[in-house]
Formats: structure tokens, sequence, C-alpha cells
């Protein structure tokens, strides 16, 4: 089947510590972003718009809730109609074989050739951008590359310690060495950050993969690709939309309040990629008489009776009377009573904020009120989160 | 498969009294609350009350409706033991089949209604607005072991005379029933829904059909039918929102209606949810220069004007300098600049250009789906 010409590996591995409590209980990929989404939903839009139905999923064992709530049967993304199969597989498990001596790859192996697919895509889970896949298999045939990573140049600030840096050959476009940002002279304002998006020759990675496992490669699919990097001729695409890389709170914050700039929202949603998520039935939100808004964007199923500026707000929230939200994510199902002032913060989902509270942040250190907490007194972080003690 | 009861949807009338909304598509597609197809509360009041089979009977322009409807999924109708089915006109070695009265319309699927095998057929027309469950009335009309079971509703008796009136005893059965009597002598209103013993109604038609006997319709003949051939015929009665909308008039007064933060609907509530098919649409911009009260306001849309008391439904667009009050504005429309637009339906796609002036204050105003009006500016 057409379908099949290039098969997907859909990599939740990454987890950051500094995105603590958003995800105590929810995988990095499973995060809500822009009122809607949630992470995993760009990286898999990407993928099925590119024709792929055939995906195995690396996802963290101690989160699989997330991912199952979110997915579903995969209706939405096309992922339950004949042809298409979803191979799922914890990394945890890859690292428990790896321990116990097995061949921790048999199981990456047994999907890649039951795909029949001719290329295989990797995709990491933490860089929001909606790439065309098409696009990079088009650039990665006519480079004849045993493999092609997809990269953007993105300021030092955006980039995390553990992303990889690429050298890039100017005159043959390859990747000449890659490294950890970390052990990377931080001496200049754009870094070739690489987007954790791979494509190769499915064989060749079969070929690849068993090698790996014999040599005690890691079991972490993101770095066995990272890997491959220096021992193949890896070739690059250059990604020139708008990208979000999301790995602590602060860069969660501005990914999301990045939305709110029209030209951001545009490439990211609004380009020629059609971003899937779930579907959920809600009535459509209602402003009230006493509504005061601008500058932010809503999910529908809200009823908003207060003043909002410049924020994201998610399904079925209340904004009670006089109460005022600036600068700030809520998401979804929040109880907000009247006279609140909310300010820099970020509400996890089934917050309840009773009447009269202020949760005020600052820019650079936005307040996280954990999932389903009550808030009864107020809640005002002003120092920077450095200092703050766990 | 054996079903207990199932439900056939009447969706193919024309719905002419809506004049230009459904001009390229049958009425129970017309869009309702932002949100939803007016069909949606049908179908989900269905669901809702178990009953998971379901029959859509569609005639008149059914592209829209069809492609809303889909496989039912949006309605949780692709689980096991469960289905939508389109019903249409068909052609056979008779002759074409045109669908010539509601009752004619059953005549002509039963076909599908023998392989569904029911014990009980719920009859249920596709443009009205309300919620209720099906079940309920189907244990009234097991208690009261009727051969057919109307749902009946109050209306002020002022209105009396624009219903089909039934004339109950004081076990509630049905002795007498009148089509918009100058002279009503009760207000208990037939909403267009019920539920038959299919084995008794099958006969009836068949009977009547194969001897060439006036069956077409089941408020003209076979209700009369019924109660002159002395059926067991019952009245359920139905308390709550309940609203025709077949007219523009009571299509805006509806949307109101639903606008109103005490509306009886209740659609926040998650018990009894109404479904429908959702395009996946990025969340609802409102920019710095919108200025927005008592509005409902959906998915995809951007709203840089002013709106006041309106619905706006998916992936509308009001431009700076506009100013929307009192109106409906259909999935996908696109306003421009410094429009007023007050007391209005505008419909799906269409496209007011910059400066426009529509001003429903004497009767409501129409723009037609996907009509164009004024003189649009290039840039988005």
């Amino acid at each position: 089947m057409k379908n099949n010409k290039m098969c997907a590996i859909l990599g939740n591995e990454h987890e950051y510590t500094e995105l603590l409590p958003l995800t105590k209980r929810r995988a990095l990929a499973t995060l809500y972003f822009d009122c809607k989404y949630r992470i995993m939903d760009f990286a898999l839009s990407s993928i099925v718009n590119a024709n792929i139905r055939n995906i195995f999923l690396v996802v963290n064992q101690a989160k699989l809730k997330s991912y199952f709530d979110h997915l579903g049967g995969g209706r939405e993304w096309g992922l339950d109609s004949i042809g298409s199969y979803r191979y799922i597989n914890f990394s945890q498990d890859l690292v428990r074989q790896k321990v116990e001596g097995q061949k921790y790859f048999d199981d990456v192996i047994d999907y890649l050739e039951k795909s029949r697919s001719t290329y295989t895509v990797f995709v990491g889970n933490k860089m929001l951008n909606s790439v065309d896949l098409k696009a990079v298999l088009k650039i990665h045939k006519a480079q004849k590359n045993d493999m092609t990573v997809v990269f953007k140049r993105m300021p030092k600030d955006k980039i995390a310690s553990d992303d990889q840096i690429l050298e890039i050959d100017d005159q043959t476009n390859r990747v000449k060495g890659n490294h950890n940002f970390s052990e990377y002279p931080h001496n200049s304002d754009i870094y070739n950050l690489s987007m954790n998006i791979f494509i190769i020759e499915t064989q060749n990675l079969i070929n690849q993969l068993r090698k790996g496992q014999r040599i005690g490669a890691s079991a972490n699919l993101e770095d066995f690709f990272l890997s491959l990097i220096s021992r193949l001729n890896c070739g690059t695409y250059e990604y020139t939309g708008y990208m979000c890389n999301i790995f602590d709170v602060k860069s969660y914050y501005d990914a999301n309040m990045d939305m709110l700039n029209v030209d951001h929202m545009n490439s990211l949603l609004y380009s020629s990629q059609h971003i899937i998520t779930r579907t959920k039935n809600e009535v459509a939100t209602h402003f009230t008489k006493t509504s005061d808004v601008k500058n932010s964007q809503f999910a529908t199923g809200c009823v908003v009776e207060g003043y909002v500026r410049n924020s994201l707000v998610s399904r079925r929230t209340f904004i009670s009377e006089n109460s005022k939200v600036e600068d700030s994510i809520i998401m979804s199902n929040a109880r907000i009573g009247k006279d609140v002032e909310i300010k820099y913060a970020i509400l996890d989902k089934d917050v309840v904020v009773k009447s009269g509270v202020k949760i005020i942040g600052t820019p650079g250190n936005p307040v996280v009120i954990e999932k389903k907490m009550k808030v009864t007194s107020d809640v005002i972080q002003d120092t920077p989160r450095e200092d703050v003690e766990d | 498969m054996k079903n207990e009861m199932l439900g056939v949807i009447l969706a193919g009338g024309k719905g002419t009294r809506l004049g230009k909304l459904t001009h390229n598509q049958a009425k129970p597609a017309v869009p309702f609350g932002g949100r939803y197809r007016i069909i949606d509360f049908t179908l989900s009041n269905c669901v809702n009350s178990g009953v998971k089979n379901i029959g859509v009977i569609t005639q008149y322009q059914p592209l829209n409706l069809n492609a809303h409807i889909g496989n039912g999924a949006s309605w949780g109708l692709d689980d096991l033991n469960a289905g939508v089915t389109i019903l249409q006109p068909y052609s056979n070695n008779e002759g074409s089949k045109w669908f010539e009265g509601t009752a004619h319309a059953i005549y002509q699927n039963i076909g599908y209604i023998d392989q569904m095998d029911p014990e009980y057929i719920l009859i249920l027309s596709g443009d009205h607005i309300y919620k209720m469950d099906y079940e309920a009335m189907l244990d009234q009309h097991k208690e009261t072991g009727a051969s057919l079971t109307v749902a009946v509703i109050d209306v002020p008796w002022d209105e009396a005379s624009r219903f089909g009136i039934m004339n109950t005893d004081d076990n509630n059965r049905i002795i007498d029933f009148e089509e918009k009597p100058a002279e009503p002598k009760s207000n208990h209103a037939s909403m267009g829904i019920y539920i038959f013993n299919w084995k008794r109604l099958r006969e009836v038609l068949v009977n009547s059909f194969t001897r060439n006997q006036d069956m077409v319709d089941f408020g003209k003949n076979v209700i009369p039918y019924y109660l002159k051939s002395g059926e067991s015929v019952f009245a359920y009665n139905f308390k709550g929102y309940w609203k025709d909308v077949g007219t523009i008039d009571s299509l805006w007064h509806a949307n109101m209606e639903f606008l109103d933060e005490n509306n009886e609907l209740n659609l926040q509530d998650r018990t009894w949810r109404i479904y429908s098919r959702n395009p996946i649409a990025p969340p609802q911009i409102i920019a710095e220069t919108a200025e927005i009260k008592d509005a409902m306001i959906v998915d995809g849309s951007y709203i840089a004007g002013k709106v006041d008391h309106s619905i706006l439904s998916a992936n509308v667009r009001i431009q700076t300098g506009s100013v929307v009050t009192d109106s409906v504005i259909m999935p996908g429309a696109k306003i421009g600049k410094n429009v007023t637009i007050h007391r209005a339906i505008i419909g799906e796609g269409a496209v007011i250009g910059d400066d426009v002036v529509i001003d429903g204050t004497d009767e409501i105003a129409v723009i037609g789906n996907k009509e164009v009006v004024g003189v649009t500016s290039h840039e988005e």
C-alpha cells in the first residue's frame, strides 16, 4: 500500500524535572498547549499529514494514562482505519531488556520489518513545529545521504543544556559533528539546534539497530539516532517555520504566550499542515454582559464573566465576575471565584480558586498551580525560580 | 440483530420557510447555537436515551446533512451494535420512489426496518431544539400497553390553533385529534414524536398502500386511522424546552433564547450532552481591538470588532470597526471592516465586504449561504 512508504517512530523519551509539577502525572508529550492542543499533536500531525499510518510509539510507562486519555482510538488522526498500525512500547522496557542482556531492539526491528516501508522517520517529543515530512523526505532522496536530520537556527536562550547542536559543513550540507549544548562553547548567539527528527532508509535502520544491540548502544532511541549522526553520512534539512523548544516552566510559558503573536500562531497553526487534536463536544464559550476580554484565546465550554487580558484559557473554565486574569495560562475546567486576581500564572487542570484570592508570579517566573488544587489563600511569587527550595 | 426500539429521523423536508438558509441544504443541517446543527439535538437525544440504531430519512439537498452525519462517530454511533443509516429515495422495478409524506417514507423503507427487526419504532423529526429522554416515553408506552404513543407538549392556549392538538381523556388516552383547530379543545400539541409497535404499523402501512388507501402522512392519515380503528393511542406529556425552528423568526428567537445565561436547555449540563461533528480548529482569538459582551463564540474564530448579544459559529472572522448586535453568524462567515450587522442571520461561508450595513430592525435580515455582499478588501 502507498501509505506505507514511510513509517514513523515517535519517541517520547525526553523528560525534564524543570517542568515539574506540570509533568508530575503526565508525560511532556501530553502537556497542554494553546488551549486545545497537547504537545504530541504537532509531531503526530506532521506524521499523519505525510500519509504515514504506521507508528511506533515509545511511551513512558509511568504516564501511560495521559497518552491514552488523549489518543483514544486514534480516530481524529486517521489511525483507526484499515492499513493503519500502532505499536506501543515502554521506554523503560527497552532499558530493562538491555540490562537483562536481551536483544532490546528486536521489537523495533520487528515493527520496521512488518511496516514494509522504504523509509523510517523518527520524531522526538518536545519541539513544537509543523514540519512537512514529505518535503524532508524529498530532500533526503535528492541529497542521497544515509540519514537526514532536521534542524533550526535557534537563539541561545531557547536551547536546553541537553539539546544537540549540529556542526554543518557549508559545502556538503552534511553534519560534521554533534555536541551536547552544555559541552559546546557558548560563543555565538545562534546555534544549529537538532530538532531530533531523522529520516533514514528502513533497511539501513534495521541493520544499524542489529549492530547497535550487539555493541550495547543506548536503549534510548533518540540517543541512538543521535549516535548514528557520526557513524553515517548525515545530511541536513533546515526548518524555517516557527518552533518552540520546551524544557522548563519558563520555556513552556513563553511558548504558549507566543501564540498570542499572530505571526507565530499563523506559522504553527495555520500553515499548510493541519494540526489535529482530539475533538470534544463542548457548548460555545459564553462571554456574559460583564465580561471584558482582549488579546486572548479561548477553547469552548467556558463561561467568562470577568476581565481577561493576554491569556490562554482552555475548555470549560469559569471566570467569575470582577475577577482579573492577565498574562496567564488556564488549563481546562478551572473554577475561578469572584474578585480573584491572577497574573503571570499557569493553572493546571481542575483548579479551584476561592473568591478574593490573588495568584501572582513574574514574567520570568510564573506561578504554577498544580492539578486539582484548591487555592484558598494568596500565592505571590516574586523570587526568581533558582532561589525556591523544593 | 434484534433491536428493541429503532429510531427513524425524518430529515427530508425542505424547510421552505427558512428561505435562503435552506437553499442548498436540508433544514436539519442548518447550524444552531454556534456549535451545532439542528439535527444534533435529536441525534444526541437518541444516543442519550439508549436508542443507538437510527435511520435518517433524507430527500431534499442531503449533501451537507450526509456529510455531517458521516458514520455517526461524532455521536458514538460507530459503536458495536449501533449504527446510523442514511435512507434516501431509490428506484426499483416499480419505478422511482420519491417520498410523498412522512408515513410514505417509512413505508418505502420497510426493507431497512425489517432488517433491524425492532419491537418498537420511534419516529422523530430532525428540526426541533429540545432535550428529551425517549426511554422514559418508551417505558410509558410499555406500561400503558399502547399501540401508539404520541409525545405532546402544552402550548399557550392562544397558540394552540397552530398545532396538531390531541384531546385526551382522564387516563391520558388520545380520543380525538385535530390538525390546527380554529377552536382548540385542549392545548396538548403533538411534537411529531411517535412510538409505534412496529408489527402493527407495518400491517397498517402495507395494507393501505397495497389498497391505494391514503396513508401518506402520520398527522393527516395514520393517527386519525389509528383512532378510528380503535387502536390504543396514548399521549406522553413532555415538559421542558421545545422549539420548532422552522421559520427565520423562530430560528433567530431560539438562538437568542440560547444566549440567555439561564436558558432552559442548559447545555453546560454534562449528564445530557449534545454532541456534534466538530471540525478541528485552533482556539478562538479575541484580538486587542475586540469588544465582546453577551456573546457565544467557538473555535477557529477571529474577533477584532465589537460583538454584542450574538452567537458566532466556528471559523467566523470579524474585522476591526465592525459591530455585530442581536445576530447569528453561521460557520465560516467572513465579515470585513466597519460593517454594521443588527438583528440578522448571516449564512454559512457568507462574505460581507467593508462598510456594509445589514439592518434587520423591522424584519430579521438574512444573508444566504456563501452569499457575497459588498466589496471585500484583499487583506485578510
